[in-house]
């Protein structure tokens, strides 16, 4: 397939024959970028909307807050993104911890359901969750809202914390159970920061996934507007061009904060695997 | 492989165990008595009401403004979510039943939908006592709509015609709901989800007066419906979403709402009466069961009875206004046929019907109309 | 071991099992329950067992369960061919741009499915330059369109849940030994021979749990029909979402809801003992 373009067999000197040689050892990354820019299209798409249709050039993203509705339900988006990234994170790195360090009765049960929600389409998720809320006549809003968000983060958290733990070296921890720290220190000192970046790696899956829902969110919102909630209605009648404003800025910020993420973790790897030899 | 297997048991196992226990009713009216909504003063304090996208002005001295000067103390929570009058019921139902609002003190939704809410108990009754401005200003045409003759439970927000919107550069000639049939327009044009405005649309194209129609009048409608759908001749089924199709060019004609030309960005595009007259609605407020802060509610409804308020609320939304005397205010604005229709103009609409029976009949045109929609 | 340490796990475990339990077990007991309901909305619906309403709901539906299944598996199946060789150029040939690469694919999580969504809509409007292209490369009829169509519905879907399908396989050719390629090259000698015998068989898990990752969400969506679909392309997602919210026939709402979630699970179930290989997060379970 594409890995056989790269390996050039045949080497002649005319330009044709160069520039073919060239394209065949490419194909792949020439492919690649065709392939991002189609996942950035509708990105670009939004930006240039939002620079859009005013009076003035950029008139709305003098006014990026102009639109209160549109504020309360981005306000509300990130109160709740937050919250279920705090809950689902700790909850969720809990598990995968007991999953991959322990053995124990019922292990097979709990990795069904972690499992199931992830294998269940979001629209049986919501209306069940709805059917369980109109039985105990729960009042829908901000509270139901989290619990289901919360609920369907768990396991992706879950996964990817797991992941992290099974590449994990123990050895560190048992040298410092030896060198006499508590459990509880060591957990601390050592594991904690040494799973850090699959727990950042999971929250900000859980913070994307909250502050994407739409379909959950829908059943059971209640009296709330969410972001995407309020896109949904505004989009029936023409969204406010603020609305992508508020995207594009969203998308600038959540950008730069995964770069500093990832700037981060690079010198921290780096740093790590420095270290050893000085301490040697 | 086994994780799925265990799920499906499970599954199987949780069936038969739900067919065991639960006794609580789900749905269902409510037996209290009904309520008459309790005036201020004082009027102060949180007030929370749902309403659709794009319904009220917004900015600087809008009307939600305006109202918290006259009333100093109050908070207008004004939420803009209600997008399709079945959905927004669909969500609320569950709080209504149990005689709450989910802290709303009012809402808007249209007749039929504020009729099915009282005859299940969910909403308050009103005094006119209590909002002088709504019994001296309403317009006389809507004081007895045949869904609450006495004006017992709503008081309209704004009205509206549904007819159609046509491209005129694309589509001169779409005149009467039926020409949208006309094969040279085919993959062009849409209709509307609610079968409320449709239905009775195409009764009055084929010479069928709704106010008369039979049950089998609305299914055979519906199966028009579903060949126009076979045929490809329907593109889709929208809400409010037809505007952005229009603008775009991707329909020429559609079944749409009036007051909705006013957003779409493309000049050609027209409101047009059709030739065999229009379907009349209003979107109410009303105050449900449970509404806190009643008074807030009703003395919002006076205050945008108010022609000078409601002048400035009827130039930003452009649909028909409930008021009268706003021509006193802003007369070119009382000259816009689709604010202020002259009678000769509205002649041959008919308010929007239910389908006519028992609850089981309407659920039955409900549920055929639905299944052309998804299909 | 103490009694303490065995019950750790355990104390471990206990928030989010119960939240599960609570929040998605318990919801689909309810769920259940309601789907054997009888009755009509507006005179309440009361306990029953009505199994009618499971064959009430399948044979009034058959074309939509039918559409979604197609659909779905279309998008997952183009998603696939998208997603293996842009992987495998971030895995294994990007060099220093590959964060960047990975980076670009997971972007567009991050603004709003449905805003990503309507921007699809404006971008194969019937007058956008993309239409007329696929019109000039005879790809969509003279006077077709792509809107309002079921490939407008599968490409939206294929679009927002492509990166489901690239990340397992991305992650699984990163993991993957380089040296195997170089042993495999020696040993075939032929690209792709090496790429059919060595490379592929080892990402096998990384495909199975892409093609599920993307399959499931695409099978129960509901608005890539409902924002770039027209008449006649209506999945299950939506007839659900009316049944619930536009019709509130909560039993047969729920009858529906569940015999999808069965329906995919029996796909899933055929899928893995086909594909002969439990990658689907579960694979704990098959070592163990």
């Amino acid at each position: 397939m594409e890995a056989a373009t790269a390996t050039a067999r045949h080497v002649s000197d005319s330009a044709p024959a160069r520039a073919w040689t060239w394209l065949r050892r490419n194909a792949l990354m020439i492919y690649a970028g065709i392939a991002v820019a189609y996942m950035l299209i509708p990105i670009a798409i939004v930006g240039l909307f939002s620079f859009e249709k005013g009076t003035a050039q950029g008139e709305y993203w003098s006014d990026a807050f102009g639109q209160t509705a549109v504020n309360d339900s981005m306000i509300m988006s990130l109160e709740l993104a937050a919250l279920t990234m705090v809950v689902a994170t700790a909850i969720g790195t809990l598990m995968a911890l007991a999953l991959v360090r322990y053995e124990f009765f019922g292990r097979r049960a709990t990795n069904l359901l972690i499992i199931l929600p992830m294998a269940t389409p979001e629209i049986v998720i919501g209306a069940a969750l709805l059917s369980l809320f109109i039985t105990y006549s729960f009042d829908l809003g901000f509270t139901t809202l989290f619990i289901a968000h919360v609920m369907f983060s768990i396991s992706f958290v879950v996964v990817v914390v797991r992941s992290r733990l099974i590449g994990f070296d123990r050895s560190i921890e048992e040298a410092a159970a030896d060198l006499g720290a508590t459990p509880f220190a060591t957990f601390r000192l050592v594991t904690l920061p040494l799973l850090a970046p699959g727990i950042l790696a999971a929250a900000l899956l859980a913070f994307a996934l909250s502050l994407d829902d739409f379909v959950i969110s829908n059943f059971n919102s209640g009296t709330a507007v969410t972001f995407p909630l309020y896109i949904f209605g505004a989009s029936l009648r023409g969204i406010p061009v603020q609305v992508n404003v508020l995207a594009t800025m969203l998308f600038a910020v959540t950008v730069i904060a995964i770069a500093l993420v990832l700037w981060q973790q690079r010198r921290a790897e780096q740093m790590a695997s420095v270290q050893p030899e000085q301490e040697v | 492989m086994r994780v799925v297997l265990m799920a499906l048991v499970a599954m199987a196992a949780s069936l038969v165990l739900a067919a065991c226990g639960g006794d609580d009713d789900v749905g269902g009216g409510s037996d209290q008595e009904v309520e008459v909504a309790e005036p201020g003063p004082p009027v102060e304090g949180e007030f929370n009401i749902s309403n659709w996208v794009g319904y009220i002005d917004k900015g600087e001295g809008s009307t939600i403004e305006e109202f918290e000067a006259k009333y100093p103390g109050t908070t207008v929570n004004y939420t803009e979510d209600v997008n399709d009058n079945a959905d927004f019921f669909g969500k609320l139902q569950p709080l209504l039943d149990q005689g709450e609002s989910g802290g709303r003190s009012m809402f808007v939704v249209t007749d039929w939908m504020a009729k099915q809410m009282y005859d299940l108990g969910y909403l308050q009754e009103i005094d006119y006592a209590d909002v002088p401005n709504v019994d001296a200003n309403l317009k006389e045409s809507l004081r007895s709509p045949a869904f609450d003759p006495e004006r017992k439970f709503s008081i309209p927000w704004q009205s509206g015609m549904t007819g159609l919107l046509v491209n005129q550069a694309l589509a001169p000639d779409i005149k009467s709901i039926n020409d949208l049939f006309d094969p040279q327009y085919k993959g062009k044009v849409t209709v509307l989800t609610e079968m409320r405005d449709v239905v009775p649309l195409m009764m009055k194209a084929d010479g069928v007066d709704p106010e008369d129609a039979t049950k089998e009048d609305w299914l055979e409608q519906i199966d028009q419906l579903q060949e126009a759908v076979d045929s490809g001749q329907l593109r889709r089924f929208t809400g409010n979403d037809y505007i952005q199709d229009l603008t775009n060019e991707n329909v020429v004609g559609v079944i749409g709402w009036s007051g909705d030309i006013a957003l779409v960005e493309n000049d050609d595009v027209e409101f047009v009466m059709p030739t065999d007259g229009c379907v009349l609605w209003s979107d109410n407020m009303v105050i449900p069961v449970g509404a806190p802060n009643t008074a807030a509610a009703l003395a919002w409804a006076d205050f945008v009875y108010d022609p000078k308020v409601q002048a400035d609320i009827s130039d930003y939304v452009r649909y028909v206004s409930p008021v009268q005397g706003i021509e006193e205010v802003n007369p070119t604005l009382a000259k816009d046929p689709l604010v202020n229709p002259p009678e000769e103009f509205t002649a041959d609409c008919t308010t929007q019907p239910d389908p006519p029976g028992s609850a089981e009949d309407v659920q039955e045109v409900t549920e055929a109309f639905q299944a052309v929609v998804t299909q | 071991m103490t009694a303490r340490r065995r019950l750790v796990p355990y104390g471990l475990l206990g928030p989010g099992a119960i939240w599960l339990a609570l929040f998605f077990v318990v919801p689909m007991y309810f769920m259940g329950e309601l789907a054997l309901r009888t009755g009509t909305f507006t005179e309440g619906f009361q306990s029953g067992f009505e199994v009618s309403n499971f064959s009430d709901a399948l044979s009034g539906n058959t074309t939509q369960f039918v559409r979604s299944f197609v659909y779905a598996g279309t998008a997952t199946l183009i998603a696939l061919l998208i997603a293996y060789p842009l992987a495998y150029a971030i895995a294994l040939r990007a060099g220093r741009w590959k964060l960047l690469l990975l980076f670009a694919v997971v972007a567009p999580f991050f603004t709003t499915y449905l805003i990503r969504t309507i921007a699809w809509k404006t971008i194969l409007a019937d007058e956008s330059p993309v239409v007329s292209v696929l019109q000039a490369l005879q790809l969509v009829p003279e006077d077709g369109r792509v809107l309002a169509t079921g490939g407008a519905v599968i490409a939206g879907l294929t679009y927002n849940f492509l990166p489901f399908m690239i990340l397992p396989i991305y992650a699984s050719l990163e993991r993957m030994d380089t040296s195997l390629i170089e042993a495999g090259k020696d040993l075939y000698a032929s690209a792709t021979q090496t790429f059919l015998r060595v490379t592929l068989p080892i990402t096998a898990p990384g495909i199975v749990a892409g093609i599920l990752l993307t399959f499931i969400p695409a099978v129960g969506d509901y608005i890539n029909a409902e924002i770039l679909g027209g008449t006649g392309t209506s999945m299950i997602g939506n007839v659900i979402q009316s049944l619930y919210l536009e019709q509130r026939n909560y039993p047969e709402a729920a009858a529906l809801s569940f015999m999808m979630m069965v329906a995919i699970l029996g796909v899933v179930l055929i899928y893995l003992r086909l594909a002969g290989t439990g990658a689907f997060m579960g694979d704990e379970e098959e070592r163990g």
